[in-house]
């Protein structure tokens, strides 16, 4: 660690900088090492490395010549660290001093690495954020005596720690990891999207020179097309799906406005307009209903007046079941019964008049209906 | 205001939705052609609610530039004028405009300053709290008595009722020695109308100052409303500068400077801060509104509840944090390739390499505000680079999405010395104005040019009660829109990409313009899509002496992007018009010209539109916006810029037309014009004839001169009378038929009798504006000479 003041690091850099306008432009000491004097001028690509023992910058020229054969001290006057080869790397912040803190911060986050849910209130986890930037600060820029208490508080924790720290350290890799997974997930969407979307509008342009030059060929080919050329009849043809889309549409709609309205009784009605999809098994008489309501036939029926046929071969010859015999019978007994003459003249079908005005009142105005959509 | 009379007609659909609209407490949006007095149209209404129903509903009206807000201001007051005649007694009512402190300060040496920073700057170092607390100590001050004047007067009621013009407070305040500045923001909470500038409303880190207080139940108007979402964008988007960070690094330096001063002298007032941020931000916030150093961009309302994170809690602390974040922005600004990021990849490269975290960043321009106030920072002005990049700083870590960053190293593809900007754009035109539709009922959005209108919902994310379009009632065709496409050789003409600069086109149009200057009385304004491309045109139609040509005829001014130079061509122009030499004004469509400045009667006669007005698709930003729109809203490209260039181009037109007994030519001259034309605002489709939607320069040119012919007819205001105007019995007449057809809808009949004593009054109020019109004219044109500037 250093012992200047961070401040210091800067301006040892720029007061080497300044003697050197001998005609030349004026040079920052980000274009001039300090160490050999060479100027970015005449080296397009030179490049700055720091140690961050010290944080001395010198271009990687200079570190090759001092440091390759084995650690050596830092060129810098007054600065006696020893340092390695393998411990030099660019700086990220051009503020020397911002590096240094955060290569500080680094090494205390690595060990105070609890989170929130790891606290019991949200006020012990603020508090101990300000413990934690407080000895951050100590380990910055406190006087030597408050450095040491960090540095040794700092050791401490991380050694009495371990496996909470260890813990902690794999919980965030998980969740950094975690988030690097969402984040390149939604750059592959959104890029999948742009492709989707460049796509799309190609092909919407293919599809209008398509049409284009359909429609110059027809013209071209004149004669048979006449007025309304392929195109024009796609257009058609287009147009006229989406009318009849319309009108399913209206059909659909004035069917549950009419029950709605009308409240129509009729089962049969609303289920046939119901449209294909509703509908089950072929039923051959469509829906009406066989078994008798006012009687019952029970099988193997005994009754002496029957049993006799029972033996008849007229009666039981092959494929026959005697009990469809007096069911049959039953039914024309009863078959009839509750019929009204009357009515039945009127109508035509089992209604009474009052249902009827109902439901063309009801049609009517499904027509009506219909119209207006 | 001399045409609001003939607007009645126009009018006429709105008595009936508009109490509809207010009491559902909905959205609308509405397209009124321009001129026609929808201002006072609007006004009347809304005051004739207010005032019918008990509830006393607060207006707040917004428009654009300071001229138009003097302009609404008028108005009310002429209408409120007119129901104290009408009614026989004057109502409690009270309107007032409010604008910058540039404008109303009153102080001799605040005054004179130059930038509206720097006078907000002084003024705060005059006012804010502390500087009072020290004066009562008998510490020797600066204080500004104008201020401190208000102290001495009831905190209610420090203006008489009544309808204040912004001239009218500063004569006022100079009588009475008070701020009008502070006067009329106290008074904000207590009065009936209130009429400002968007921002006010739109722009986070005002409008939490200065809008705070105005409660749920407030009408909300934006007027001249076409680019509220651009408004809404600028609003929460930054630009970051190598300079910027520079002086914020100095910003930042100058604070901590200051904290170990304040270290050393005054312990306790640090410790007091602290101790209020330890129990949350808003613990922290007790000072007058007012005098806040800058508010925090829209911070969600449960992050203001929540304490400071620990590790900014301290000051010093605190500016350690900024000045990692800058050093790592200066550090992202050394990359020399274009790159664009989500702000969750950026906090996630943050964090790897300075260790901060999102919470924290979060907090950022709060916990400045907080530091610089128990600081008692004066001179407040230097410390406005680190306020930005605390205000970057929270936008980004509390937006996911609706955001993106884009780093430009270079100012253009050619240049070779870099010159990084960051763009912190905001891409989404709903998070600005969310708060607004979340916070009050009642919106009503509209201007001259909105169509389509279905596009502003879906931009700005709101549902509406009420869309319309509303046409123009007219005794005589005043207006002739016509779409030139092919030149006089029949050779197309357009301005897009690949043949704008082919000399035939640029003859064509160089002819078209020379026959439009030869036949057009008085002034005539031609617009350009872009600078580049009129200074190329220019330049070209020099060699081909096409202006010499021109020069002839009339004189030729041009806009330039410096608004001094541009004044002084308007003035020029003006002067020109109205001494009969006649002008050419050559403008930009996305120019200040195009925006707020009116050429009324014989200052254009023609405008002339050369080229579809589209925006320059290569800027990075605008492809981001494109993409995010499309991907959201699901809006196609295309469509956006092309709904974009036509209001402009809308925009454009409506400048020569501001009322029923003006005249003039619309040329739109691009053979893609034919195509778009029903994005036009109704009010010209409707006037658009198809036969002038495809002519050649000199079918234009003969209609043109036809169109003129009958224009130079006597028109007297008789003609107009039951056609475009409507007395009192027309419009009985007509309210009576539209009643009895909707009698059974309305709740209420009173509704009824109130509207149409509101339509009524409109009439009145318009008519009696007329004497006030001359003064106004005066005011106006002297403010629209120095290109004001909203701030
Ligand atoms: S209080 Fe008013 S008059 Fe005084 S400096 Fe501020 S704005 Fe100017
Ligand atoms: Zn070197
Ligand atoms: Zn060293």
């Amino acid at each position: 660690m250093s012992r200047k003041a961070p401040n210091g690091l800067r301006t040892a850099g720029t007061g080497a900088g300044n003697p050197s306008s001998s005609g030349l432009p004026i040079i920052s000491s980000d274009d001039m090492c300090p160490v050999c004097k060479t100027i970015r001028y005449l080296n397009k690509d030179m490049e700055f490395l720091i140690n961050p023992e010290c944080y001395h910058t010198m271009c990687v020229n200079c570190v090759n010549r001092l440091f390759n054969d084995g650690p050596n001290q830092c060129p810098y006057a007054g600065c006696h660290r020893t340092l390695r080869r393998k411990g030099f790397r660019s700086a990220f912040f051009g503020d020397l001093s911002v590096e240094r803190e955060v290569d500080i911060r680094r090494r205390v986050a690595a060990v105070f690495n609890q989170v929130e849910d790891d606290f019991e209130t949200l006020r012990d986890y603020n508090n101990h954020l300000q413990t934690v930037e407080d000895l951050t600060f100590d380990l910055v820029s406190g006087a030597e005596p408050r450095r040491a208490a960090a540095e040794a508080t700092l050791q401490r924790w991380e050694a009495e720690h371990k496996a909470e720290i260890e813990r902690n350290r794999r919980a965030g890799r998980e969740a950094d990891e975690q988030s690097r997974r969402r984040l390149a997930a939604e750059r592959d969407a959104a890029r999948h999207r742009r492709a989707e979307a460049v796509r799309e509008a190609e092909e919407e342009k293919m599809e209008r020179e398509r049409t284009r030059e359909a429609e110059l060929d027809s013209l071209a080919q004149g004669a048979e097309g006449g007025g309304v050329g392929g195109p024009q009849r796609v257009q058609l043809k287009r147009r006229g799906q989406a009318a009849s889309r319309a009108v399913e549409a209206a059909v659909g709609a004035a069917v549950t406005t009419a029950a709605d309205v009308g409240r129509l009784s009729i089962r049969g009605l609303k289920e046939k307009k119901r449209g294909p999809a509703a509908e089950g098994p072929y039923d051959p008489f469509g829906g009406m209903d066989f078994v008798p309501s006012r009687y019952q036939v029970r099988p193997g029926l005994a009754h002496p007046g029957i049993d006799k046929y029972r033996l008849d071969p007229g009666h039981v010859t092959g494929g026959y079941s005697f009990d469809e015999h007096t069911a049959r019978a039953m039914f024309e007994a009863f078959a009839g019964l509750g019929v009204f003459i009357e009515d039945e003249k009127e109508v035509g079908i089992g209604l009474d008049a009052g249902e009827v005005a109902t439901i063309s009142a009801g049609i009517s105005a499904v027509g009506d209906r219909m119209e207006l959509d | 205001m001399e045409f609001n009379i003939d607007d009645l007609p126009v009018l006429f659909p709105y008595p009936r939705i508009y109490p509809e609209t207010l009491d559902a407490g909905g959205n609308c949006v509405l397209e009124m052609p321009s001129g026609t007095g929808k201002t006072v149209t609007l006004l009347s209404l809304i005051v004739a609610y207010q005032q019918f129903y008990p509830s006393h509903r607060k207006l707040i009206y917004c428009s654009r530039t300071m001229s138009e807000i003097e302009k609404a201001l008028v108005e009310l007051h002429a209408l409120m004028k007119f129901r104290t005649e009408r009614l026989g007694y004057e109502e409690e009512f009270r309107g007032l405009g409010l604008t910058s402190r540039k404008n109303l300060c009153l102080h001799p040496s605040v005054k004179r300053e130059k930038s509206g920073n720097v006078v907000d700057a002084r003024c705060r170092s005059l006012t804010a709290g502390f500087v009072k607390e020290k004066k009562e100590r008998g510490e020797d001050v600066e204080v500004c008595v104008y201020h401190d004047n208000l102290d001495l007067l009831e905190p209610h009621n420090l203006i008489p009722n009544g309808i204040w013009t912004l001239d009218g407070l500063l004569r006022h305040g100079e009588q009475h020695k008070q701020c009008p500045y502070f006067t009329a923001r106290r008074m904000m909470q207590y009065c009936n109308v209130i009429i400002y500038s968007y921002h006010y409303l739109l722009d986070p880190k005002i409008a939490d100052r200065v809008s705070k207080e105005l409660s749920k139940d407030c009408i909300v108007v934006f007027d001249e409303a076409h680019n509220i979402d651009n408004v809404c964008i600028e609003s929460l988007s930054t630009d970051i500068t190598e300079d910027s960070l520079r002086r914020a690094t100095r910003g930042a330096q100058n604070l901590e400077n200051k904290i170990n001063e304040m270290r050393d002298s005054d312990q306790q007032k640090l410790q007091d801060e602290y101790e209020k941020l330890v129990e949350g931000l808003r613990g922290a916030d007790d000072g007058r509104q007012e005098d806040s150093f800058m508010a925090n961009p829209t911070l969600p309302d449960d992050l203001i509840k929540e304490a400071v994170p620990g590790n900014i809690r301290k000051a010093e602390h605190f500016v350690a944090f900024l000045r990692r974040f800058i050093e790592y922005l200066k550090t992202r600004m050394k990359v020399r390739q274009v790159i664009s990021e989500t702000p969750p990849s950026f906090l996630a490269h943050l964090k790897e390499y300075t260790f901060i975290e999102k919470k924290p960043l979060g907090f950022c321009s709060e916990r400045l505000t907080s530091l610089v106030r128990a600081l008692e920072l004066t001179n407040i002005e230097d410390y406005q680079p680190l306020q930005e990049v605390a205000t970057f700083a929270t936008l980004v870590a509390t937006y996911e999405k609706g955001f993106l960053l884009i780093l430009e190293p270079y100012e253009s593809d050619t240049a070779e010395v870099p010159n990084p900007v960051l763009h912190f754009t905001c891409l989404d035109a709903a998070i600005a104005i969310k708060p607004v539709f979340d916070r009050f009922s009642s919106v009503v959005i509209t201007s001259g040019t909105m169509s389509p209108l279905e596009m502003y919902p879906k931009m700005l994310n709101f549902p509406t009660v009420v869309q319309e379009s509303y046409s123009m009632t007219l005794a005589r065709r005043s207006f002739l829109p016509m779409i030139v496409t092919r030149g006089s050789d029949q050779a197309s003409i357009s301005t897009s990409f690949q043949v704008r600069n082919e000399p035939s086109v640029v003859r064509n149009y160089g002819s078209l313009l020379t026959e439009f200057a030869k036949i057009t009385p008085d002034g005539m304004v031609v617009f350009f899509p872009s600078y580049l491309y009129m200074e190329s045109i220019i330049s070209m139609w020099q060699g081909m002496g096409i202006l010499d040509e021109v020069w002839k005829y009339k004189l030729i001014l041009v806009e330039t992007p410096d608004a001094q130079e541009t004044s002084l061509a308007l003035e020029t122009y003006r002067t020109a018009c109205c001494n009969g030499r006649g002008a050419v004004l050559l403008c930009v469509a996305r120019g200040k010209v195009s925006e707020g400045i009116d050429f009324d009667h014989q200052y254009g006669r023609t405008v002339l539109c050369i080229g579809v007005p589209f925006q320059y698709t290569e800027s990075r930003i605008l492809k981001a916006r494109l993409e995010f729109l499309r991907e959201t809203y699901r809006i196609r490209e295309n469509d956006f810029l092309s709904f974009d260039a036509m209001r402009h181009a809308a925009q454009c037109l409506g400048r020569v037309l501001r009322g029923k007994d003006d005249y003039g030519l619309m040329v739109l001259a691009d053979r893609r014009f034919a195509r778009k034309r029903a994005q036009l605002p109704k009010w010209i489709n409707q006037a658009l004839l198809d036969a002038d939607t495809n002519l050649s320069t000199d079918m234009a040119v003969s209609s043109a001169r036809r169109f003129l012919r009958t224009m130079a007819q006597p028109f007297r205001a008789k003609d107009q009378e039951g056609i475009s105007t409507w007395s009192m019995t027309d419009l009985r007449r007509h309210q009576e038929k539209m009643g009895e057809e909707r009698i059974r809808e309305l709740q209420a009949e009173r509704d009824l009798e109130r509207e149409h004593e509101a339509a009524a009054m409109a009439a009145q109020a318009a008519a009696d504006g007329r004497e006030s019109d001359y003064e106004m004219d005066e005011e106006d044109e002297a403010q629209l000479m120095a290109l004001d500037i909203p701030s």
